[in-house]
């Protein structure tokens, strides 16, 4: 008998400690679904705090996708393709050379990198040319220095080349 | 984790010049050619000592020599 008496007044008591929570705002009232992301180089910006739905990025410590409700991050970016999944599923790709993506706490994403272009606008001669141009030095007796460039070179290139085919 | 550019004796800033040189190279003519002027570096600063300037010299030629050095007192 105590105890259902008992049991009745934790039922009673349930529906208010409910409530409660459901009042306060959190992130995901803010910002249901979406990243802001600003995708920006030193001479333009691609993005300026556009709500997207998902993007993929190079970080060196590995591929990753990024939706809203991200934790916050920091990651360096290999030079790679970055991928931008906008509002009704359509996508858009650019060649990143390299830079930082920071992830803050209210689904706000910002991507830096020195150059960035769309995957369209690459010449795939091009970068034929400059991989055999890039392995005669660093398979060559330059410097240090020259050998280490082109290596630096072919690692964009190769993965330039990659992500065009 | 230890960087490929970083045990050559390159700076990040050095690393990213090289990449983003590249990945400008890679573009269609017609961008290319507007994209290839910003790669374009010009600057020339001198030490001044005791009142007087020292020696004028490119930022390009001493970063190249000040990175050699380095790249031989890490590899040691």
């Amino acid at each position: 008998m105590n105890s259902l008496r008992f049991a009745r007044a934790a039922l009673r008591a349930r529906p208010a400690a409910f409530r409660a929570p459901l009042q306060r705002r959190t992130y995901a009232d803010a910002a249901p679904d979406k990243i802001k992301l600003t995708l920006a180089l030193p001479h333009q910006a691609i993005y300026t705090s556009q709500g997207v739905v998902q993007v993929n990025i190079p970080a060196e410590s590995g591929d990753m996708g990024v939706l809203a409700n991200h934790v916050p991050a920091i990651e360096q970016l290999k030079p790679g393709m970055i991928e931008v999944v906008e509002d009704g599923g359509a996508s858009k790709r650019f060649f990143l050379s390299g830079g930082f993506a920071t992830v803050q706490p209210n689904s706000v994403m910002s991507v830096n990198a020195v150059e960035g272009y769309p995957l369209e606008d690459f010449s795939a001669d091009a970068v034929r040319a400059q991989i055999t141009e890039a392995q005669k030095v660093a398979n060559g007796g330059g410097s240090e220095q020259d050998v280490a460039e082109a290596k630096i070179e072919l690692e964009v290139l190769e993965s330039l080349q990659a992500v065009l085919k | 984790m230890v960087f490929a550019w970083k045990s050559a004796g390159l700076s990040y800033n050095r690393y990213l010049a090289i990449a983003s040189r590249v990945v400008r190279r890679s573009l269609k003519e017609d961008k290319r050619i507007i994209a290839e002027r910003r790669g374009e570096t010009d600057l020339r600063f001198a030490k001044w000592s005791n009142g007087k300037m020292g020696e004028s010299k490119n930022l390009v030629d001493a970063n190249t020599s000040g990175m050699a050095s380095q790249a031989g007192s890490s590899s040691s």
